[in-house]
């Protein structure tokens, strides 16, 4: 039975109550649009990361290996399906519109798919740090979210993000007790994709994070880019890896590491759309969507599937 | 050639036939045109590759070399080009979804008929394989069935359709051919007869599907494609021992990480 409130004071009590919202409540139109936009967003990156991963995918080295990656790409995009589907579900876009919103650039997805993957090492950092760094946040989102559709939804992504990355550290680890090219290769790798991989977490949450009152997003972005910063530090120079932290210490009083100041300007020109390969990212993908067009024309008298 | 020998060239030339096509399917994930799709050819690459890589240990048994990872992806990825026995088809690069569809189609027909050639084989493993790969293939055709069903009976798509259709055809007669001392395979029952004489029942399926589709009275046998006797001489496969033009580059793909490292373990 779909649910209405008077006004957002209700509307918050019930949150406040441990409520969770459904797709066909009578939710006020800011929540609405706060939550499909941090879904899409999801949606979006998932689907961007996966074309970020599949320039490396046909020269996977292996025959298992390559099935390995192959059914953890399938994942990243079947997530992206689910997503979408939630997405839609909430009546803001239709999946066609925000496939199209992405491909046009009037969509954003997260900063480390703005970067080009142009080593194997890079496609190992992604599903180490990257993959690690999204499920912190997933798994933070699904703790305690108001969304029931995608606390639902997030359960399954996070039981496969999981796998991903003991994916990620497996091939990270053979690299480690590898030969002194690999493990150069991917020390380029790290000062390549971990202050991006930090980033992702984005800057401090502002005091009234909306996304947090609404307990969309449950714990505050420095809380869990710390969370990421205290696991993979001591892991990397464990492997005998350099962390690109110039400023890195151990902060002995709190007993914790600090990564010292961040540069937010990387992420900023990423969420404009102004990162090192969004440029040619959101052409290849527009360029492929543009040229199968005529198979989703053809389709489009019964279900578009688009 | 040593009966073994007959029998290891029948089984390479399966097994590099699954992987390339596996490898080819790698190459559409994440741009296709509808997500269903990405995921469609993701699966089925993984399938095929694993066929791929379950028709390398076999060899490898027939070598008396021990089928590890390593083993298999040796043989794989490290031969010289001249050793590998695949057919151009699944050699073919192309940037064109519906080509890629119609070969994804075609090959799964051919495919599902040569596993029922080994289902019941002399080989107890080889047979076993095939009982797992058939009933991935009812998926496979079913899925490219639904979806030629569907983009055949819209002109634009069908017109594209028929297009990509007159390229993968001339390939048709090469996924056909079998390797030098097949008959000695067949004698020996490693398969219940010659991968050629799929030619024909393959043309018929090709006309059956394309033709109830509008093909308007075009066959697929017209469009250069000679009997099962014109084999390797029609389409310069030489029996699957030479390669077409599309293969180093694609090989180079493949092996670019391991070309990176030899010493390397990923």
């Amino acid at each position: 039975m779909p649910r209405c409130w008077t006004d957002m004071d209700a509307f918050e009590a019930f949150i406040d109550g441990g409520g969770l919202v459904e797709a066909d409540d009578g939710m006020p139109d800011a929540y609405r649009r706060a939550v499909f936009a941090f879904i899409e967003m999801h949606a979006n990156s998932e689907l961007m990361g996966a074309l970020t991963e599949r320039d490396w995918i046909p020269k996977t080295p292996g025959l298992r290996h390559k099935m390995a990656v192959l059914a953890k790409t399938q994942d990243e995009i079947g997530h992206g399906h689910l997503l979408y589907m939630i997405a839609a579900d909430l009546g803001v876009k239709t999946r066609t519109q925000m496939l199209e919103d992405l491909f046009a650039g009037r969509s954003r997805f997260h900063n480390v798919f703005h970067y080009r993957a142009v080593t194997w090492g890079d496609q190992v950092a992604i599903a180490f740090l990257v993959d690690a760094a999204a499920l912190i946040s997933q798994q933070a989102v699904f703790k305690n979210c108001s969304y029931g559709p995608y606390r639902r939804i997030l359960r399954r992504i996070i039981t496969e993000e999981g796998f991903h990355m003991r994916l990620g550290e497996d091939r990270m680890m053979r690299i480690a007790e590898g030969t002194a090219r690999q493990r150069s290769m991917f020390q380029e790798s790290l000062d390549r994709w971990f202050w991006p991989a930090l980033q992702l977490f984005g800057p401090d949450s502002v005091p009234d994070d909306e996304l947090l009152r609404w307990r969309i997003k449950s714990e505050r972005n420095e809380v869990l880019r710390d969370r990421w910063v205290q696991r993979f530090v001591p892991m990397l120079q464990s492997y005998g890896f350099t962390v690109p932290a110039p400023d890195l210490r151990w902060d002995t009083e709190a007993e914790r590491w600090d990564v010292g100041p961040i540069d937010w300007g990387p992420l900023e020109r990423t969420l404009a759309h102004g990162g090192p390969d969004s440029a040619r990212r959101i052409a290849d993908a527009a360029d492929n969507w543009s040229r199968t067009a005529w198979a989703r024309a053809a389709l489009s008298n019964g279900s578009s599937g688009a | 050639m040593s009966k073994q020998e007959a029998i290891r060239e029948f089984l390479l030339a399966f097994a590099d036939d699954e992987h390339l096509m596996g490898q080819q399917h790698t190459e559409w994930i994440g741009v296709a045109p509808f997500l269903e799709e990405d995921l469609a050819f993701s699966s089925i690459g993984q399938d095929e590759l694993g066929h791929a890589a379950m028709l390398y240990e076999l060899v490898l048994e027939l070598d008396g070399i021990e089928p590890t990872d390593t083993a298999v992806d040796t043989l794989a990825f490290g031969r010289p080009s001249h050793d590998y026995r695949c057919c151009h088809l699944v050699e073919h690069e192309t940037k064109d979804w519906a080509e890629a569809l119609v070969r994804h189609w075609v090959y799964d027909a051919f495919e599902a008929m040569r596993w029922h050639l080994v289902a019941g084989s002399s080989m107890p493993k080889l047979a076993a394989i095939a009982r797992k790969a058939l009933r991935e293939e009812v998926f496979h055709t079913r899925h490219a069935d639904a979806l030629l069903d569907r983009l055949l009976a819209a002109p634009e798509a069908r017109s594209r359709l028929l297009a990509a259709l007159d390229a993968v055809v001339p390939m048709v007669p090469g996924l056909c051919e079998g390797t030098a001392g097949e008959a000695v395979a067949v004698a020996e029952g490693a398969a219940a007869g010659p991968t050629a004489g799929l030619l024909e029942p393959l043309l018929v399926a090709i006309d059956q599907r394309f033709s109830a589709a509008g093909l308007d009275g075009r066959s697929a046998g017209s469009a250069g494609v000679g009997g099962p006797s014109a084999g390797g001489a029609a389409n310069g496969q030489r029996g699957r021992t030479s390669r077409s033009p599309d293969f180093e580059p694609l090989m180079a793909r493949m092996r670019e990480v391991l070309d990176y490292d030899s010493e390397a373990v990923w």
